[in-house]
């Protein structure tokens, strides 16, 4: 590890400060982001060699699974019961919540099915907020033109502007949803302000507005005619005699076993793939983030976009060690917290876009100005003690979130600054959608993060908790007039014998198996409670032995 | 590496005797033996409620309901996770509830247990996240949502007080009632609503 200086030593050094200057910036972005941001990391892309995106750049850890064998096939099907849905939705975080709960509104009958429990996603851990443009002098055409600009114009257009335009009726959802959100004296919307963006437009309840939201979505749901598999996750989609996509094999954690969900659609929402570590780095996700979702679509035929940008947030806890990665909402930023280097110097404006601010830090990390602890981690201060001195009591009442994580930590941030240093938080690409969030194949609809295209290379706050219900909801009505007259002739995982085909000639090792479904911390692969389920390498490996 | 100089303690995990550094969460711990953990594993951060255990310290003869992500392990600790129970059995629609008005008596009859609270303080005692949900309770029977709902800002939906509660009152969703119906009746911003009226009369366009 490179040099730094000792976190006693800066601590003791640290003063908080109502104001400090930043040193004039003369870097420009670009060349930050290729010298420091982990996307530009030597070796970290390899070309993909087989399927929709062949020849494209893509993570090597995300290539390996997207090319790797399925976890079942004909013979774990044998005797496997068929059930019946109109709309399977897979995933059970806000995208899934919000896809289910419109199908189900419209009149069909809904499955959805999630790998853990309902609600168990990063939308309960999401905390900064969500964006819509409503106060006075801001527009939908600035939302748009900040989230293309801060996506350094790598997005969408079309699926950006539906967004934009969208955003206050999701805000009116939510709130007939049973959500609450910070209001001011005289009940209207609080605001605060995303890095990178030129307006005050992100709405929130506290730093818990994933939390809040996952309640009313979750109590929902439950509430409501659709049928929740838990503890189900999908190992595979399944294909009808055109490769349309016509239902999934949910395996269940229950009783290990197989079963065999026909659906007019599918609408995939099993969200990002934090918990794969990309670059070593620490993630602020949750358990479940292993980019399921990504695999399943890629194997029928779904296009997907930008698999060599991923977001790493620039306030992620560096210290202590066994919260390493927890998430510190870019509120606090935005409440005026400064970053300080070793020597108690700011070196980047905190408010620019998160890759540009991750890419600084790292730079001050690399260069021996970052704050050292133990010889295991490494990062810079989040300022919170001024923002308190500015303004006190602001963090308790706003961000009481930071305040538990403090406590968790020994640490009062009131007085003591935190540790930070950039943490694995989103999958800017996915999954190619249409402005219905109908992906590249018939039948097969992927919403939140799974998707790609909105946010370009870099997503602003605020973006990804519009985005699931956003388009969660414009796939729900849509997947709902999905009708096949009398239904599917014929439905398999055929789809996997060309896979298999491809995997072989490209001499691409079969032992890897996907989706991921745990990370390895978890060894579900070892579980002997998961004995009748079919497992992937170590398990194959172990029988062989 | 740090962790190697960091003090080890002993602790049973699920009858699992286990050695780890004392800066683990049980959850952690348990993977850092080796042993798996699939289910009753959520978000880490304490703010998805899947990980319930039952936790003994040393010495203590009181076994207390916690986060298994949250709880830092200790010498001599025993830690039981616990499955999720049953959903609860009551069910409520909001667009069922006509006006704000009807509130209160929609409210009884969806939680008629919620006014046959014996005040036991289980459910207070066994809240990982120190809400006074009891007195929640006693707020919403009466009819004060408002102030109920902000008892459980924190509340994570864990249903270690829906376990715990004798009489079934479900308190967390009592709570969460509690904090959706002031929502859905009594969130009206003005300035959401004036952005509404302007985009349904077609003032903004975007250039797509």
């Amino acid at each position: 590890m490179t040099n730094g200086i000792p976190y006693e030593e800066a601590l003791r050094q640290y003063r908080p400060g109502k104001k400090r200057a930043l040193p004039p910036q003369d870097v420009a972005v670009d060349d930050l982001l290729r010298a420091f941001h982990p996307d530009y990391l030597e070796d970290s892309l390899v070309t993909l060699q087989v399927g929709p995106n062949k020849g494209d750049p893509c993570h090597r850890q995300l290539a390996d699974v997207l090319q790797a064998d399925a976890r079942i096939d004909e013979a774990d099907l044998a005797g496997a019961p068929v059930v019946e849905t109109d709309v399977l939705v897979i995933g059970g975080g806000g995208a899934g919540c919000a896809a289910a709960l419109e199908a189900s509104r419209m009149g069909a009958r809904v499955t959805l099915a999630t790998k853990l429990r309902l609600g168990d996603s990063n939308t309960v851990m999401a905390e900064g907020g969500i964006q819509a443009s409503i106060e006075k002098g801001d527009t939908p055409q600035m939302h748009l033109d900040d989230t293309l600009k801060a996506g350094h114009n790598q997005g969408d257009r079309k699926l950006v502007a539906k967004m934009v335009m969208d955003a206050p009726d999701v805000i009116r959802w939510l709130v007939q949803q049973g959500m609450q959100f910070d209001l001011d004296e005289f009940g209207n919307l609080l605001t605060r302000r995303a890095g990178g963006t030129s307006a005050d437009r992100v709405v929130y309840y506290r730093d818990y507005t994933g939390l809040e939201m996952m309640r009313a979505l979750r109590e929902a749901v439950r509430n409501s005619k659709i049928e929740v598999l838990d503890y189900s996750p999908a190992v595979e989609l399944l294909s009808n005699e055109s490769c349309h996509c016509a239902g999934a094999v949910i395996s269940s954690l229950k009783d290990c076993s197989y079963v065999m969900v026909r659906a007019n659609a599918v609408i995939l929402a099993t969200g990002g793939i934090g918990r794969m570590h990309l670059n070593g780095f620490p993630t602020s996700n949750h358990f479940g983030a292993t980019g399921d979702g990504l695999v399943l679509a890629y194997r029928l035929g779904a296009k997907l976009r930008d698999l060599d940008s991923f977001q790493y947030h620039p306030s992620g806890l560096a210290h202590p060690h066994h919260l390493a990665g927890s998430l510190i909402t870019e509120g606090v930023r935005s409440a005026g917290a400064y970053l300080l280097n070793g020597h108690g110097e700011r070196f980047v404006d905190e408010l620019k876009t998160r890759d540009h601010v991750s890419a600084a830090i790292l730079r001050e990390c690399a260069e021996g100005r970052g704050i050292k602890v133990n010889g295991d981690a490494m990062g810079v201060w989040l300022d919170t003690p001024s923002v308190e001195l500015r303004n006190p009591g602001i963090l308790a009442a706003q961000l009481p979130k930071l305040v538990q994580l403090g406590k968790k930590c020994g640490i009062d941030p009131t007085k003591q600054p935190l540790l930070v240093y950039p943490t694995l938080h989103y999958q800017n690409g996915g999954a190619v959608i249409d402005e219905s969030g109908l992906s590249t194949v018939p039948g097969l609809y992927c919403v939140g993060e799974v998707s790609g295209g909105i946010h370009g290379r870099n997503r602003i706050m605020g973006n990804a908790l519009l985005e699931i219900i956003s388009f969660g909801r414009k796939a729900g009505g849509h997947a709902v007039k999905q009708v096949h007259g009398r239904g599917h002739k014929k439905v398999t995982i055929g789809h996997l014998s060309n896979l298999r085909r491809e995997l072989a000639v490209a001499d691409l090792p079969m032992g890897v198996k996907g989706p991921m479904l745990f990370p390895e911390c978890a060894k579900f692969e070892l579980d002997s409670d998961y004995d009748g389920l079919r497992r992937g390498k170590e398990h194959d490996d172990r029988e062989a032995e | 590496m740090s962790e190697k100089s960091e003090k080890l303690v002993n602790v049973t995990i699920d009858g699992k005797e286990i050695t780890a550094p004392a800066s683990l969460s049980a959850i952690q711990a348990l993977w850092h033996a080796g042993y798996p953990r699939i289910k009753s594993v959520g978000c880490l951060e304490g703010v998805c409620g899947s990980c319930r255990v039952l936790v003994r310290r040393e010495g203590a003869s009181e076994v207390k309901t916690e986060l298994g992500c949250q709880t830092l392990i200790e010498e001599g600790m025993q830690v039981m996770f616990l499955v999720f129970p049953r959903p609860t059995h009551h069910t409520y629609q909001l667009t069922d509830i006509k006006s704000s008005w009807e509130v209160q008596a929609k409210f009884h009859e969806i939680f008629p247990e919620a006014s046959r609270c014996r005040h036991c303080s289980g459910c207070v005692r066994s809240c990982p996240k120190g809400i006074d949900v009891e007195l929640g309770v006693e707020l919403a029977t009466k009819g004060r949502f408002r102030q109920a709902g902000e008892l459980f800002v924190e509340c994570v939906m864990c249903d270690l007080c829906l376990t715990a509660c004798p009489e079934l009152i479900a308190p967390n969703h009592v709570g969460l009632f509690s904090r959706r119906v002031t929502a859905y009746f009594h969130t009206r911003p003005s300035n959401l609503i004036n952005r509404l009226e302007k985009l349904r009369r077609g003032d903004f366009h975007v250039a797509e």
